[in-house]
């Protein structure tokens, strides 16, 4: 297809929660969804000329018959979440990161930062606004297909995470709210729908490399706007996977030529789903109502607070290192960044090969949940020094390491004189037990049989070695 | 090059780009503030710019007013105003909060009044609550007066809520036979988030005006976190105790009067006097009357008590049952005894009044030794449970209103409810 004639225009916009404290109180910033220490119920007020163009007299009476319950966990709620209290301090870890990644996409930092109010109606913030303040502009990305403008970045909190609604009332878990945000919107330079992954990828390498970004479904969200000519803009929501954005954007590529024919031009908001398509969420909202956090002075941004931010090593550089240094695949040595294990660590402390240390980090934990779908994120450091500890005085050997993984991941108490190591000899008779008991079976039917008995405690193929010696005599 | 003034829409050329936007007021003057088109607010250093363009000179919006009806079934509330936050609004242009105070201006704020009454509203003084003074006291009294002459059913006063339950106490002691109700109200987060207290307090305030015969003054605040409830505070009982929650005030060795729901049922919690003809009659404050309050507490030094030898009372916080440190024990505590000297001068010649630092519970000065000595000192107060804010207000008030020899009989009654007999709780 021939974006740049469909006159093609794309942009991106990332949400990335920041692995810090939220961003104005010390509440640590973990989501506990199951444990609610109590609840409060509130309303929130509509002002005239807060929202332009709505209704002032009907958004009055939808929140007239609106209530809110928020859910309570004293951990990760203080009476900043409940708007009980003034903000303190801008979180200065939090603020860090944003202007490491401003630095990396070589953005312009605005002298000084003014927290804003940006009003939201909906209950998702308490306050009925979310903070949020620019810090950068004007940065760019480089890519395969050319530089893609970055326009903003900011720094902002994380609404409420919506738990069920019904007519009269809306219930939210307060746990997410103010966790620290870092926005990212691109221009609308993105060339066509693969780019856009790459940009996509491009920024959540970037914001991984900081090591001050969360992890795991819903810390990461990524908003495709997209247009062709003679459609208004439509913006994107919810992807789960960045694989599915090309699909999702040549989908609605077709849906926008459609429209076009059938004169159903709508500037909106859509979920995508996960077939590739999308549906309708809310029309586009206007520009958003802005003023002050008037609880806060404007933040400077000093000299001496630049001179503290260090440009991180990024993620792509560093896997190319640890390949070159340890002899690893290009797969598995972004494999080891991506789950962020500090491989040089076990790699100089234990005599053992690289590609066997990548394997028992990587692969085998992988294997465990894939095939008996084992919590493989329990296992801890000390586990896996267990693990190379006892491979490298050879009490276990490569294949016990894995039964040995799964026990420990499992919680079981590890008994080591199950995973014995016994010598050929043994091996021999045990094996010769084997033939004489089946007689004329196949090669491969006697080395199941083997395996049987000896898995974990010799390896498979000092076991194929002797019985091919065997069977041949 | 012409003048840039806030609210200018200009283009900016500085180092870190073009930005276009409008001008807003700086506090700093190196600082240029600019609110983007995206609604956001930057500051841009001014010695990084290097050019401004005028794009279009800024022109006022004009209000748009609403008009108001009467309707002849409704009670008319005159709402007086003291401070800005009840009724402030934010200028999405500057970003900067306005107040607003006619009767228009508060029904397009909270549109619910106008179906439970009829509004007048003005603003008396646009203040801090913690700059109020005796005179405010005054010029509040003499203008609920104004009010209720020009036919006000009811009366609310918006006020800051730091000093909010001393107004009340303030005024209850000066309307002397106050035939309507006149219900204080605050804000403790500020009216210009989606958040906040001050509709549910005030709309509260109006229907149990609208509801009830009440006759006196009282508070009307959020009970809980919630917002679903407020209570009616009695005047002179009442403290605020939190710096920043709604549900900040409190009420002391007593019951609130009533609760006023959501859906704005009202619903008394004790008894209250029926309705009748009395005849308001202002007992003002003399401004220039000075009392103090002293806190009790370890170390103290003599000097702490005779600093107040001009003064015309003094309240002493004392500690528990009504304590202060004026025993000589030892070696270390001979100062003990000079403060004790000092507290029995100055009660040769002034009311000297105890109450306690504890807040609940009441003043017992015959239970320990030292309450003994203070009251043979001439300390006053025992049995009492007065709020030490009360008492300030109280003394002053009585000070100002009658002679010297009536005060300290005067102030051991109960004149508006300050004093409970029992204690239940």
């Amino acid at each position: 297809m021939d974006y740049q004639s469909l006159g093609f225009k794309c942009g991106l916009e990332i949400h990335q929660q920041l692995d810090t404290n939220k961003l104005f109180c010390n509440c640590q910033s973990f989501f506990e969804e199951n444990k609610v220490d109590y609840e409060i119920k509130r309303k929130l007020k509509a002002s005239a000329g807060e929202l332009g163009d709505v209704d002032i007299a009907a958004l009055h009476e939808t929140l007239k018959n609106k209530a809110f319950i928020y859910q309570v966990n004293r951990e990760t709620a203080c009476l900043i979440e409940l708007d009980d209290e003034p903000i303190h301090e801008l979180n200065k870890e939090a603020l860090k990161v944003v202007l490491q990644v401003a630095m990396v996409l070589n953005a312009k930092i605005i002298d000084e930062l003014q927290v804003m109010r940006k009003v939201v109606v909906d209950g998702s913030n308490v306050s009925g606004f979310q903070r949020s303040a620019l810090v950068a502009v004007n940065g760019f990305l480089d890519t395969s297909k050319g530089r893609v403008g970055i326009e903003t970045i900011c720094i902002e909190e994380e609404s409420a995470k919506k738990i069920k609604e019904d007519e009269k009332t809306v219930t939210y878990n307060l746990s997410r709210l103010g966790i620290p945000l870092i926005e990212i919107a691109t221009d609308a330079s993105i060339k066509d729908p693969e780019h856009a992954k790459e940009v996509a990828e491009q920024l959540g390498m970037i914001l991984r490399s900081t090591g001050k970004v969360k992890r795991g479904i819903g810390t990461i969200r990524q908003d495709v706007n997209v247009s062709i000519k003679g459609h208004p803009r439509v913006e994107l929501k919810g992807f789960q996977d960045l694989r599915s954005i090309p699909k999702v954007i040549e989908q609605e590529i077709k849906r926008q030529q459609e429209n076009i024919k059938n004169k159903k031009l709508h500037h909106e908001v859509r979920k995508v789903n996960p077939d590739f398509t999308s549906t309708f969420l809310r029309p586009m909202p206007g520009s958003s109502r802005m003023y002050p956090e008037t609880d806060l002075v404007p933040i400077k941004i000093s000299k001496n607070l630049l001179s503290e931010i260090k440009i991180p090593e990024l993620i792509t550089e560093k896997a190319v290192n640890i390949e070159k240094k340890y002899n690893l695949s290009p797969q598995m040595s972004r494999e080891i960044l991506k789950l962020n294990i500090p491989f040089d660590y076990y790699a100089e402390k234990y005599k053992l090969n690289p590609s066997i240390i990548a394997e028992i980090l990587v692969e085998i934990p992988k294997e465990l949940k894939a095939r008996f779908n084992i919590n493989t994120e329990k296992l801890t450091k000390d586990n896996f020094e267990f693990i190379f500890e006892n491979l490298q005085s050879k009490k276990i050997n490569r294949e016990a390491a894995k039964d040995v993984l799964k026990e420990l991941a499992e919680g079981k108490h590890i008994d080591l004189n199950n995973f014995k190591q016994i010598d050929n000899k043994e091996i021999e008779e045990k094996l010769k037990e084997i033939i004489s008991k089946n007689k004329g079976a196949h090669f491969s039917a006697l080395m199941g049989e083997a395996m049987k008995i000896f898995r974990g405690k010799s390896d498979g193929k000092t076991i194929s070695d002797l019985l091919k010696k065997l069977v041949k005599n | 090059m012409e003048k840039i003034n806030s609210g200018d829409k200009v283009r900016i050329h500085a180092d870190s780009g073009e930005f276009e936007g409008t001008v807003l007021p700086s506090l700093d003057k190196n600082i240029f503030v600019l609110k983007l088109k995206s609604g956001y607010n930057i500051g841009l250093e001014k010695k990084k710019i290097k050019k401004v363009e005028l794009i279009l000179k800024h022109k006022p919006q004009e209000y748009k007013k609403q008009k108001l009806s009467f309707n002849k079934e409704l009670k008319t509330i005159s709402i007086l105003h003291t401070g800005g936050t009840i009724a402030s609004q934010v200028n999405y242009e500057t970003g900067g909060v306005i107040a607003r105070f006619t009767p228009e201006e508060i029904v397009s704020m909270f549109p619910e009044i106008k179906d439970i009454s009829n509004i007048k509203s003005r603003l008396i003084s646009n203040m801090f609550s913690e700059d109020m003074n005796f005179n405010h006291y005054n010029i509040l009294a003499k203008e609920i007066q104004k009010e209720i002459k020009n036919g006000a059913d009811g009366i609310i006063i918006t006020h800051g809520t730091d000093t909010l339950a001393l107004t009340a106490a303030a005024l209850s002691f000066t309307l002397e036979g106050l035939n309507i109700p006149v219900i204080l109200v605050g804000a403790q987060r500020s009216s210009d988030r989606g958040s906040t207290d001050a509709k549910l307090n005030l709309l509260s305030a109006a229907h149990f005006i609208a509801k009830t015969d009440y006759q006196g003054v009282a508070i009307c605040m959020h009970e809980t976190k919630n917002d679903d409830k407020c209570l009616i505070l009695p005047p002179a009982k009442t403290r605020k105790f939190h710096s920043s929650g709604r549900d900040a005030f409190k009420v002391i060795n007593d019951v609130p009067i009533a609760e006023v729901s959501n859906e704005g049922h009202v619903k008394f919690l004790r008894q209250h006097p029926k309705k009748e003809n009395k005849k308001l009659k202002l007992k003002l404050f003399k401004p220039n009357i000075k009392v103090g309050i002293l806190k009790s507490h370890p170390n103290m030094f003599a000097k702490e008590i005779s600093n107040y030898k001009n003064f015309n009372a003094l309240i002493l916080e004392g500690t528990g049952l009504g304590h202060f440190p004026i025993n000589k024990i030892d070696k270390f505590t001979s100062e003990n005894q000079k403060i004790y000297n000092e507290i029995k001068k100055l009660a040769k010649n002034m009311p000297v009044i105890m109450t306690s630092q504890t807040i609940y519970g009441r003043i017992n000065m015959n239970v320990y030794s030292t309450g003994r000595l203070l009251q043979e000192a001439g300390v006053i107060g025992n049995y009492l449970d007065m709020l030490t804010e009360t008492a300030f207000i109280k003394i002053a008030w009585l000070l100002s209103n009658y002679p010297k020899n009536k005060v300290k009989e005067l102030f051991h009654e109960n004149l508006r409810g300050e004093i409970s007999k029992r204690t239940e709780e």
